[in-house]
């Protein structure tokens, strides 16, 4: 049986009926990396602070690590980094800690290494004794991901982690991101930043207008659209030409006096074989075939293409 | 709740208001003791030692005090109004709040421990207030202006007096966990001017005998009831009301219609009823 350690049921959150999230059922395998993409408003805060009690659902239901979201035991082990992270500026860096620390229940003995621990991890050692309201932007919000990680969560949000970071402080955060899945943790990744998450998460949902889109595995989920890159020889083109219906598209990506490449998009994945039997057959000199996987950016916007299509189609039959 | 407390203790004594509050609570004590020692001193000369001559002095000594005392509750009002009204509203504005929220703890935790925090700060705050201007009248007033009393009545009198910062913090958590921090202040600053206005016009009923302004002031307390704690202080702590010889009874801050025990009864009530509510209602908003 699959271990999720988030899992909800039409789980909704709106405003007089709007706005939010809407009917969102999703899982999240125990130790994956899951990214929540959706545009700005799309309703990924939302759903993160609905989870967390922090919002409270209009509808539906919702477990995380084997509790019910109302309870308070289904944050015991949760570590959260918010999207606007504003922390008590009167406070030091290892004052902030300390306070979340005893929150945690960690014991005065146990505090210190585990504070020493995160500050190390998100680069704040030899910062921690001042005050918050000298940290810049980006120190605040490291000073939030080691709060997130204080308690060894099990499960840890971070709401667009590294909206603040420069680029070396986003590599690190993705570094850590890796370092905490190696470590069998299951982090949930909210971002708008896809070409970030490409590199770091292996689960994804998409999250459009407050509505789940689609959720899976991110591996399956980049195969929507079965393509191939082939690298033809210049005098080929001919064997392109009238091809069996299986091969929905295709379109020259470049061309020199000896190659040709071009991405051939094909109705279903295995098709591969045929393609090549038919191009032979008609002489043509095969270089080169590499199957192409789309990126996160591409796959968000076949999905998201694809639910704004079928809403205006709905949209257009509700008024025939 | 320990840590919640220890976070508030810290963020009362951060804020520039505490400190603020605390020095000029020293400048109003220092000024309150220079004006009680130069009316020892002038008294001491005018005044002999007739019966006349006692009872003036009496008087003076109780109203000097009371006086003491009515400034030095009001101060310790605005200290708990602005201290306590932004607690939570503000963080919940800022988001300061959730990551203390997002953690395994009960929100009802979270508000009883800003509670008590700041609860026993203002408490500690009024009782250094209260043995300050007593101190004063009874170390700097000397034989002139020292108002007699008992340590019974000295412990009675300050249990009102500490008790009204305590009301205040309730209704204060009760609004900021519902409403803005402006909203809340305002509302509160004006609860507490009806109090403050209500009680005046109470004690003038009284001593015009006109039933509708001591009405008026019954409703004003029942509205919200701090103003009948300080007079209920001056009370314990000068006489008793129903004595026709009560000081307690004379002069501008004095308690001329005294609020009976029922109106106590329903002052911890009303306090206790605020808490619970706060706790109620923010246990279900949004934040």
């Amino acid at each position: 049986m699959a271990d999720y350690v988030i899992e909800t049921w039409n789980l909704s959150k709106q405003y007089d009926g709007k706005a939010g999230c809407k009917n969102i059922s999703l899982q999240v395998p125990r130790g994956s990396v899951f990214g929540f993409l959706g545009q700005n408003g799309a309703g990924k805060s939302t759903f993160v602070r609905t989870m967390l009690g922090l919002l409270h659902p209009t509808n539906g239901q919702a477990v995380m690590l084997g509790q019910p979201i109302e309870s308070v035991e289904s944050r015991r082990k949760v570590g959260y980094l918010p999207e606007l992270f504003r922390y008590p500026d009167w406070l030091t860096g290892i004052q902030l800690l300390e306070h979340h620390a005893e929150l945690c229940g960690l014991s005065r003995s146990a505090r210190k290494p585990v504070i020493r621990d995160v500050l190390a991890r998100v680069g704040l050692s030899g910062r921690e004794k001042e005050r918050i309201r000298g940290y810049s932007k980006g120190m605040q919000q490291r000073i939030g991901l080691a709060c997130a990680l204080l308690s060894d969560p099990e499960l840890i949000f971070l709401d667009e982690p590294t909206s603040a970071l420069d680029p070396i402080g986003r590599k690190e955060v993705r570094e850590l991101i890796a370092e905490l899945r190696d470590q069998g943790k299951t982090v949930f990744l909210n971002s708008h930043l896809l070409s970030e998450m490409e590199s770091v998460c292996n689960h994804v949902g998409i999250i459009h207008r407050g509505e789940l889109v689609v959720h899976g595995e991110w591996q399956k989920l980049s195969a929507v659209l079965p393509q191939v890159e082939l690298t033809l020889g210049a005098g080929s083109r001919g064997a392109l030409e009238q091809l069996p219906a299986f091969v929905t598209q295709k379109n020259l990506v470049k061309s020199d006096a000896e190659l040709e490449q071009w991405l051939v998009t094909l109705d279903q994945e295995g098709r591969v074989p045929q393609l090549l039997e038919v191009l032979l057959a008609r002489g043509a000199a095969v270089h080169e075939v590499v199957r192409k996987r789309q990126s996160l950016e591409e796959v968000f916007l076949y999905w998201v293409q694809k639910k704004e299509g079928e809403a205006h189609v709905a949209h257009h039959e509700n008024h025939v | 709740m320990w840590p919640i407390m220890k976070i508030t203790y810290r963020e009362m004594l951060s804020k520039r208001i505490f400190t603020i509050t605390i020095l000029m609570s020293l400048a109003f004590l220092l000024l309150f003791g220079v004006a009680t020692g130069y009316a020892s001193r002038e008294l001491g000369d005018i005044l002999g030692n007739d019966a006349e001559s006692l009872l003036q002095r009496s008087f003076l000594s109780t109203q000097l005090l009371g006086m003491g005392l009515y400034i030095g509750s009001f101060i310790t009002a605005l200290l708990a109004i602005l201290s306590s009204v932004g607690s939570i509203a503000s963080e919940v504005e800022s988001h300061q709040i959730d990551t203390w929220l997002a953690r395994a703890l009960p929100r009802s935790k979270y508000l009883l421990g800003k509670f008590c925090g700041l609860a026993s700060m203002l408490a500690l705050y009024a009782l250094m207030m209260f043995l300050g201007l007593l101190g004063i009248n009874q170390f700097v007033g000397g034989g002139a202006l020292a108002v007699p009393f008992s340590a019974g009545q000295v412990l009675s009198g300050l249990g009102f007096f500490v008790l009204m910062p305590i009301i205040l913090v309730c209704v204060s958590l009760l609004l900021s966990s519902i409403t803005t921090t402006v909203t809340g202040g305002i509302v509160l600053i004006i609860l507490y001017g009806i109090s403050f206005i209500g009680g005046f016009v109470e004690q003038l009923g009284s001593i015009v005998g006109e039933a509708s302004l001591v009405n008026i002031g019954i409703i004003s307390s029942l509205l919200f009831p701090t103003d009948s704690l300080f007079r209920k202080a001056t009370i314990a702590l000068f006489d008793t009301a129903d004595d026709p010889l009560s000081f307690a009874s004379q002069g501008l801050f004095g308690s001329t219609s005294a609020p009976s025990d029922a109106m106590l009864v329903y002052t911890l009530f009303y306090g206790a009823a605020a808490l619970w509510l706060a706790v109620r209602l923010f246990a279900r908003r949004d934040v």
